[in-house]
């Protein structure tokens, strides 16, 4: 890792931590739901818990890459990488929320039971966010290697 | 994605200057080694501002150091 710059080594940690507990997460949410478990109280446990947890792997990651290398600072190619990939990352959050809104309201006016439960919407949130979020750190590793 | 119309210099340039090294190059330009590598890899094509830099670091003409590729 010592031709990487700190903002890749960043996002390649950031993408396994993330990937890792967000995997995680999802597969233990889907276990309770089809235990007939995932409740509010419960799902807010589990996700408050493994973002507390992402927050202190990322906290301890940066430590550890700050301290064995030193940081550059963030330079035009770095900024224009972060734009794209983000530009991208909020275009598949845009489009997720949307597909969920009209999910929602379809799922109303043919009363389905499942489009008006609070935790299977904060779920497809969430899983649109960890989608978005996937995208954009993929897409950052890629034009920091391929080029922009 | 990944190519560039421009091609450059950029390594020839350091040879001419002494070997200067990537290092030197990206402190007297104000950005990181990995963004100068990009640039002689031709896997990034620079702003203006970091064009003339470069230039300015060689002391050479910017068209000296990057020129639209020949397709």
């Amino acid at each position: 890792m010592t031709n990487l710059s700190f903002h890749e080594k960043s996002a390649i940690g950031t993408l396994i931590a993330t990937w890792i507990i967000g995997i995680f997460y999802f597969h233990s949410a889907w276990e309770l739901w089809q235990a007939g478990q995932l409740h509010p109280a419960s799902n807010f446990g589990l996700a408050a818990g493994l973002t507390v947890l992402l927050v202190i792997v990322l906290v301890a990651y940066h430590i550890l890459i700050a301290v064995t290398g030193k940081p550059e600072e963030e330079d035009e190619r770095d900024r224009l990488i972060a734009w794209r990939a983000g530009r991208i990352g909020g275009f598949v959050l845009g489009f997720g929320v949307v597909g969920i809104v009209v999910q929602i309201l379809i799922g109303g006016m043919l009363d389905d039971p499942l489009a008006g439960s609070p935790v299977l919407i904060a779920n497809a949130l969430m899983a649109v966010v960890f989608i978005a979020t996937i995208v954009e750190l993929v897409l950052t590793l890629v034009f920091y290697r391929r080029g922009i | 994605m990944g190519s560039s119309n421009l091609d450059n210099g950029v390594r020839a340039l350091r040879d001419e200057h002494d070997h200067m090294t990537q290092q030197a190059l990206a402190e007297a330009v104000g950005v990181s080694r990995q963004t100068i590598i990009a640039i002689e890899q031709g896997r990034y094509s620079p702003s203006l501002e970091v064009a003339m830099k470069i230039a300015r670091a060689f002391g050479e003409p910017v068209e000296r150091v990057f020129w639209f590729a020949q397709s």
